[in-house]
């Protein structure tokens, strides 16, 4: 498991329960398995709270189950200490937030520089690789804007810069689009498809818009917490 | 430091920065001004004592201080090995110049051929030479004890006073030990003296220099009908000759026959003065951080406060790092810069402002607060360790907020 291949990522068994034990508890997810292969474009649908989110945490090492185990190309990654989790996503998962989740305080092209610092990549060619990415995500001349000057659409745009910054082989898209008018949401799932394509990268979409579901070729839906169908177009 | 946010994240949060740094840069300006001041003045007083050209000195508490100050004098006079006893008695009294107020004056009261000899060389710079006050062994108007002989009146002023009342030798002045004109007499100014320089130029000192004797007969420290003789001074200086000033050991064995005139009074070197001064002036030292540590401690609990504050209203950041895979230990060290550039800025801060204080002390304030300002010495490494300190203890405040910030839940701070 290294380097920056493509992983096939698994849950079996997995529950995730908030709250453990206390009045108030919350369970997430109830015994989900799910194999995700490698390049694969999978949608997760279903209503809020479902589930979806707490899916996609999991996969992406943001969180860890309560019950059952995370595989990653066949290993599980539930001994892993936090550093070597944080290194998993900083080398291989690159993650999109419905509110796009930029820093304020960086340039657009500091954003995108953050990951590739964390990873010590050397700083010329770091902002190169910023540079070629926010001009490939259409924001030429935008380097040096705060997300503060820049509209939603172009927030977005720069999250996915910043998600592909250290070429990762999953990219974990939590409503992508869930803040953006009609034509950014087509623009935003246009470029996320054409970075898969060229990527051949594993794109995980959360969302409970049909017509960003309709982009993915594999259709899961998640019921309270469980997987209610998952169906693959031919 | 820009993966936590660095400056851009210090200038996001301008008006909360500004707080902190001024908080931290009052409470490191108190030590400062403190320390510098104090140091100073111990420093000064120090320097006086090395300078000084007399090696023992005989003290007494009480009202009158050492009585018998003439004969007691010439008993430690007739020591081998030492070349002057000086008495010396300072009391504050009333000049009338024709103003028609009074104007107070430090007076002191010496025997004229005795008084030179324990000057050290800054000083005796300061006085001519021999001083002109007539009766230069006192014992004329002393008369063996009676103050029966005639009075020479002499005095000199310090130049201060000479310029500022337009005084010059041949002048007569009124002086008495209060501030009723009645009870005055009549003084020959014979000359001026000098007073040390201090950083400002001369300091303001109105002194006046006369006999012994006058000054105890004016005063009321002397006999008078029906009085008993109390000839009282408040220390004797007593300076030795040769190699003995220097030799320790001689030193202490002429110290002990002193001790042997004045058995109930305190006879010192002016190397167990230095000590006793070097060991106060540690206790000051200590009790200037004691109390300055009260203005630090809340000057970097409230750091402490902001940085917790920073992490929580930004843990969304913090979330958004640790789930991109920044390292925890950067994350950390972000935070710890970041409480240690805000410590830093304040301790430099406060530094100036402790300096422009001191400063404005000394130009702007008056009487001993000015001077003691004016004395103030600021050394580098006391500064330099200070401001180690303070961003040593800001660490231990960034810590508490690098913890708060690891122990962010990633999923819950990214909803």
């Amino acid at each position: 498991m290294s380097g920056t291949s493509v992983p096939r990522v698994e849950l079996r068994g997995v529950e995730r329960t908030y709250e453990s034990g206390k009045a108030d508890e919350v369970r997430a997810l109830r015994g989900v398995d799910l194999v995700v292969e490698s390049g694969e474009v999978v949608s997760i649908e279903g209503p809020s709270g479902c589930g979806k989110t707490s899916l996609l945490n999991l996969l992406g090492l943001l969180d860890t189950p309560t019950r059952g185990e995370v595989l990653w190309e066949g290993e599980s990654v539930g001994g892993r200490t936090d550093r070597e989790r944080a290194r998993l996503r900083l080398e291989r998962v690159g993650f999109i937030f419905q509110r796009f989740y930029l820093l304020p305080t960086l340039t657009a092209r500091e954003n995108v520089e953050l990951p590739m610092r964390a990873l010590r990549t050397p700083r010329a060619e770091r902002r190169h690789r910023a540079d070629e990415l926010l001009r490939e995500v259409g924001l030429a001349g935008r380097e040096g804007a705060f997300p503060h000057q820049l509209s939603g659409g172009e927030e977005q745009r720069v999250a996915v810069a910043r998600a592909l910054a250290n070429r990762p082989g999953l990219l974990l898209a939590d409503e992508p689009t869930g803040e953006l008018d009609t034509a950014n949401t087509d623009a935003i799932l246009a470029l996320l498809e054409q970075v898969q394509r060229d990527r051949q990268a594993t794109l995980l979409l959360v969302t409970h818009n049909p017509a960003v579901a309709g982009r993915a070729r594999r259709h899961v839906r998640m019921q309270d917490g469980r997987i209610s169908s998952d169906v693959r177009e031919a | 430091m820009r993966l936590w946010g660095g400056r851009g994240r210090l200038r996001h949060e301008r008006l909360q920065t500004i707080l902190t740094i001024a908080a931290l840069a009052t409470a490191v300006a108190l030590p400062v001004v403190l320390l510098s001041v104090g140091g100073g003045v111990s420093a000064h007083e120090l320097n006086d004592l090395e300078n000084a050209g007399y090696q023992i000195v005989v003290s007494a508490g009480g009202y009158h201080g050492i009585a018998n100050a003439h004969r007691i004098a010439g008993q430690i006079l007739a020591i081998p090995s030492v070349t002057a006893a000086s008495p010396v008695l300072s009391v504050a009294i009333d000049a009338f110049l024709g103003t028609g107020q009074a104007v107070p004056s430090l007076a002191e009261g010496v025997i004229p051929e005795e008084f030179l000899p324990t000057l050290g060389p800054t000083e005796s710079g300061l006085f001519p030479s021999p001083l002109p006050l007539g009766d230069p062994t006192d014992a004329v108007h002393f008369d063996n004890g009676t103050y029966d002989g005639p009075a020479t009146n002499d005095v000199m002023v310090s130049s201060p006073l000479a310029q500022e009342y337009h005084l010059a030798a041949g002048d007569t002045l009124l002086l008495g030990p209060s501030s009723n004109e009645s009870q005055a007499v009549r003084y020959n100014l014979t000359g001026t003296f000098g007073v040390p320089l201090g950083e400002l130029g001369q300091t303001g000192g109105f002194a006046l220099l006369l006999p012994l004797s006058s000054l105890q007969a004016m005063t009321g420290l002397s006999s008078g009908p029906g009085v008993p003789v109390v000839d009282a001074a408040d220390t004797i200086e007593v300076s030795v000759g040769g190699s003995v000033a220097t030799n320790p050991s001689q030193l202490d064995h002429v110290q002990q026959e002193v001790q042997g005139v004045v058995p109930y009074d305190s006879v010192s070197t002016l190397s167990q003065e230095a000590e006793q001064l070097q060991s106060a002036s540690s206790v000051l030292t200590g009790f200037y951080l004691a109390l300055s540590s009260v203005g630090i401690t809340v000057g970097l609990v409230f750091l402490t406060l902001v940085m917790l504050r920073r992490v929580e209203s930004d843990h969304r950041s913090i979330g958004i790092r640790r789930a991109i895979g920044v390292p925890g230990r950067l994350v950390v060290g972000g935070v710890l810069v970041e409480g240690a550039t805000l410590a830093a800025l304040g301790a430099v801060g406060g530094v100036v402002v402790g300096y422009l204080l001191v400063e404005a002390l000394a130009t702007w304030s008056t009487g001993a607060v000015q001077e003691a300002a004016s004395l103030a010495e600021f050394v580098p490494l006391t500064l330099a360790e200070l401001t180690l300190a303070i961003l040593g203890l800001s660490l231990l405040a960034g810590a508490l907020a690098a913890r708060a910030a690891l122990r962010l839940d990633l999923a819950e701070s990214l909803r």
